[in-house]
């Protein structure tokens, strides 16, 4: 029974040295999928070696809520952000929350991709495209496709309440004209479903659950090359994109790690590893990875990030009103 | 009433055992007297309790009424959403009650009253289902069934392309809560079962009743209460399940009362409190409302029993034996085996929708979480750091309580003892949120928040499972004769003396299974959890969570399968310490 006690003493310290130990990582909070975060954070820690990295997955929307209510209780545990938007980032910049910081890589980015004063830099370009099962009955080449009957109940994608880059695609698509609202009505009465984040969509399709769904690119072109039986298309019309923008929080505990970090990213060899993942980089003289077709032949949607800043929360609404509430 | 209201998602048999806590306390003799126990022992125990069992339920209700009062957050009992979602929870609540009903009779009649083999392989397996996490059970089914099955894929009998799953449904909800809580149906039955009356059976035989008319006549209505109690668990438990729904209902589009506090906290975050704190309180009426109707429904009951009791093999089946042997491994191989082969199929495939053979077969899966994602390392260290520090430092709250309320007779005891089963009757849903209400402001003295810390998680799981250690623990108390402590003390032994060398020896044993049910309720958690963890606290339950949210449904099922493993060697080496523990405290045990 001694044993007993001093065993749970024993722990209780571990824990108590554990958590303090926290204090002292790098906390980055991120909406990448649990693998590719894992590898970036890998990457960063052999290149800059005696820097811990604490990750934190979960999909933008949910994040944002789990630092929110970490600001609201004065304990906000991240340092660094790694979210699909920059809409998101420009919402958090404007209510005060990030540390501005010039970073010597900027030079080689498109002035487009970065926020002037330093809040934010794009670090990658993920569109949304259409993925459809190879053993799909019609091989569809644009959204208008995803509303016909051939394609009734076959549809899905991920929900805007719990992905940054949905609500970004959602925002694109709605105010292109002919599409709109209108169109998300039409999915909504072919049958389409919206729930949870992309993952589950490259599940849904991939498996055969769902026949077509709206995916982020990287995730079906490699899974495709995985050997799952997934196509990959970006529709005619053109489709829409977030850049993955990471910035660090004004209440950062260890900004100078925090700014390795950024650089790290923006850095060539950064660009590479998110290359070697599977996405398009952001930075100029960086290739491609395998499977994409040229990058002037991919047509993006543009989207006036300040109207989606204010609207964010409209949009959201009237999209759980058209799909119910997830 | 209290000792009845009981809604923890999981863990439901451990309520049987602890029925009779209050009640059947065996009073402290004449002779002990209470200058026997010191004088900090009542106010320590009082204060804990305070902390752990009532302080959380007072500010749940503070801030349901603040939003009611205010007006702020009333839209949300208004909502459609809100209105479906009650909907939901009551269909999938009553539908899984009555799949429940039917499997966990059916065993626990053939496991008490006929003479079939294997009966403690039968309960052992059949009871696996209640202590594999929900979220688990459900992972392991939606890759047995649907288009997407890796399973039936490789067998080549998949559903065709856009089948939908048939699982994301209504109906598939309340499969998998019938499944889950079949074993508290069949634990509140086999005990009323056990002691039905031999005598009874024996004479009606021999006046000549046929085997169903004894049955119909004097087995069933016997055994109506127990049905009717298990019955009402399984509903609330139904009512209150987190797990199930959330891999189930959530794709579909298809929210229950608490996946709808769920996603409602993750996506709008902390701005949603009082309405929140109104939800949880609608989960909370609904449970009660089940256990009241239970209660009306027992009323008029109340079987008295003389003669000889234990109904060992009131039935032989005869030749029919064979043929119910094979209709109670069938279902375990349903409900059991297949999900489970499912699950390990779907973690060994290399990608999706690649059927599985001698070619494709990965061990990638584990590798990846075993080896690389540091996530599922730091969770796993998490639910072991949670799982025993609430294992072993409830102890220290436990058995000081055991001793009071077994030394003290009267309104204090039986006021501890209701206190105690308050956060254990809860859906664990509820209990989350009535900590982050009490400890998302900053402590008053320590000026230090521990909402977002692993401190909030802990002390959630003290609260939560205190009534789980405390059983075991009351009982070897209960066992114990007074006067050998009594016999220390008239020699001079002071009250740590005594703990030392005379009660804590003694209660050993019993204390060894309420650390390992801790534990093993303690590292499957999920619920609680899921509402409050943080950067660097997420849980093993969380982890996999987590997984199937991000699409990683390969690694959640290769995370759930090292899972299912360690839930089997924890029950199996609980069996091995069986014939060191008070009766009672194993469930599968009779």
């Amino acid at each position: 029974m001694k044993s007993f006690v001093s065993a749970a003493a024993g722990v209780l310290v571990a824990g108590l040295l554990s958590t303090a130990a926290y204090a002292e990582n790098l906390v980055l909070y991120t909406s990448q999928p649990n693998e590719d975060a894992q590898a970036t954070v890998d990457a960063f820690q052999a290149a800059n070696p005696g820097i811990e990295v604490e990750w934190v997955r979960e999909g933008t929307t949910k994040i944002m809520a789990k630092l929110m209510a970490e600001i609201e209780a004065g304990n906000p545990v991240a340092d660094v952000l790694l979210i699909a938007d920059t809409v998101t980032m420009q919402r958090l910049k404007e209510a005060g929350h990030l540390a501005d910081y010039k970073s010597p890589e900027a030079a080689n980015f498109d002035a487009s991709l970065y926020d002037a004063e330093g809040a934010y830099y794009s670090t990658k370009m993920i569109t949304t495209g259409i993925v459809y099962n190879t053993s799909a009955g019609m091989k569809p080449s644009g959204w208008q496709d995803l509303s016909k009957p051939e394609a009734k109940g076959l549809v899905t994608m991920p929900s805007p309440l719990t992905s940054g880059a949905a609500l970004i695609h959602a925002q694109t698509l709605t105010g292109i004209d002919g599409l709109g609202w209108d169109y998300y009505k039409a999915l909504a009465a072919n049958g389409a479903t919206a729930a949870g984040g992309n993952g589950g969509v490259l599940k849904a399709v991939a498996t055969g659950e769902k026949a077509y769904g709206m995916l982020v690119d990287f995730m079906a072109i490699r899974e495709k090359a995985k050997g799952a039986p997934v196509e990959f298309v970006f529709p005619a019309e053109g489709v829409s994109a977030v850049t993955e923008p990471v910035g660090i929080l004004k209440t950062a505990k260890n900004v100078d790690a925090a700014k390795k970090f950024v650089d790290f990213l923006l850095s060539e060899d950064g660009q590479e590893v998110a290359v070697k993942m599977g996405y398009i980089p952001a930075r100029n003289g960086v290739a491609l990875p395998e499977g994409y077709p040229a990058r002037e032949t991919i047509k993006v949607l543009p989207v006036n990030a300040a109207e989606a800043v204010k609207s964010a929360d409209a949009d959201l609404k009237t999209f759980s009103g058209i799909f119910g509430t997830n | 009433m209290l000792d009845r209201n009981d809604a923890r998602s999981r863990p439901r048999w451990l309520r049987f055992l602890f029925q009779g806590v209050t009640g059947s306390r065996r009073r402290a003799r004449a002779g002990a007297t209470p200058a026997a126990e010191p004088r900090w022992l009542a106010p320590f125990v009082v204060a804990c309790l305070f902390v752990l069992c009532l302080l959380p339920l007072v500010s749940l209700a503070k801030a349901g009424l603040a939003g009611l009062v205010s007006g702020q957050s009333v839209g949300v009992l208004s909502e459609p959403a809100t209105f479906a979602a009650i909907r939901n929870t009551l269909l999938t609540a009553t539908g899984g009650m009555i799949v429940s009903v039917l499997i966990g009779a059916l065993f626990a009649f053939a496991v008490a009253l006929t003479d079939v083999r294997g009966k403690l392989a039968l309960s052992f397996a059949f009871m696996l289902p209640m202590m594999i996490p929900p979220q688990v059970t459900a992972l392991a089914w939606v890759e047995m069934t649907g288009p997407a099955s890796p399973l039936l894929k490789t067998l080549g009998i998949a559903p065709p392309l856009g089948s939908p799953q048939p699982l994301y449904s209504l109906a598939g909800i309340s499969l998998l809560l019938g499944v889950q809580h079949a074993p508290l149906v069949f634990l509140a039955l086999k005990a009323g079962l056990s002691a039905s009356p031999r005598d009874g059976v024996e004479a009606a035989r021999l006046a000549g009743a046929t085997p169903f008319r004894v049955f119909r006549d004097i087995v069933a209505p016997l055994s109506a209460p127990g049905l009717i109690a298990g019955a009402a668990i399984a509903f609330v438990s139904g009512v209150g399940n987190f797990g199930i729904p959330a891999i189930l209902g959530i794709p579909a589009g298809i929210e229950v009362l608490p996946t709808l506090i769920y996603t409602r906290l993750a996506s709008f975050g902390a701005g949603t409190f009082g309405e929140i704190a109104l939800l949880s309180s609608l989960i909370a009426v609904i449970a009660a409302g089940g256990l009241l109707l239970q209660q009306r429904a027992l009323s008029g009951r109340d079987y008295r029993i003389i003669g000889l009791s234990g109904a060992n093999a009131a039935f032989s089946l005869g030749r029919f034996r064979l043929v119910m042997e094979l209709v109670l491994a069938a279902i375990l191989f349903l409900v059991l085996a297949a999900p489970l082969v499912a699950l390990v199929a779907s973690s060994l495939v290399p990608a999706y929708g690649v059927p599985l053979n001698l070619q494709t077969v990965s061990l990638r899966a584990y590798e990846e979480i075993l080896f690389r994602q540091s996530m599922t390392l730091k969770a796993f260290g998490n639910s072991m750091f949670l799982a025993v520090s609430a294992a072993f430092g409830l102890l220290a709250v436990s058995v000081p309580a055991a001793y009071l309320m077994t030394r003290r007779k009267g309104a204090l005891a039986n006021g501890l003892g209701i206190l105690i089963e308050i956060p254990y009757a809860l859906p664990g849903i509820v209990l989350a949120v009535a900590f982050i209400l009490t400890f998302a402001a900053p402590l008053p003295i320590f000026k230090v928040s521990l909402y977002g810390t692993i401190w909030i998680i802990l002390i959630a799981y003290f609260s939560s499972f205190l009534a789980v250690s405390l059983k075991p623990v009351m009982s070897a108390f209960l066992q114990m004769d007074p006067s050998l402590e009594e016999a220390a003390r008239l020699s001079g032994a002071g009250f740590f003396r005594r703990m030392r060398d005379v009660i804590l020896p003694l209660v050993a044993p019993a204390a060894g299974a309420a650390i390992i049910l801790v534990f093993l309720i303690a590292a499957n958690e999920l619920t609680v959890s899921a509402l409050l963890w943080s950067a660097g606290t997420q849980t093993l339950g969380v982890a996999i969570f987590n997984l199937d949210d991000s699409g990683s449904s390969d690694l959640a099922s290769a995370l759930s399968v090292l899972v299912v493993v360690m839930v089997v060697a924890l029950m199996a080496a609980l069996e091995a310490l069986a014939k060191y523990l008070p009766e009672g405290v194993l469930p599968w045990r009779n």
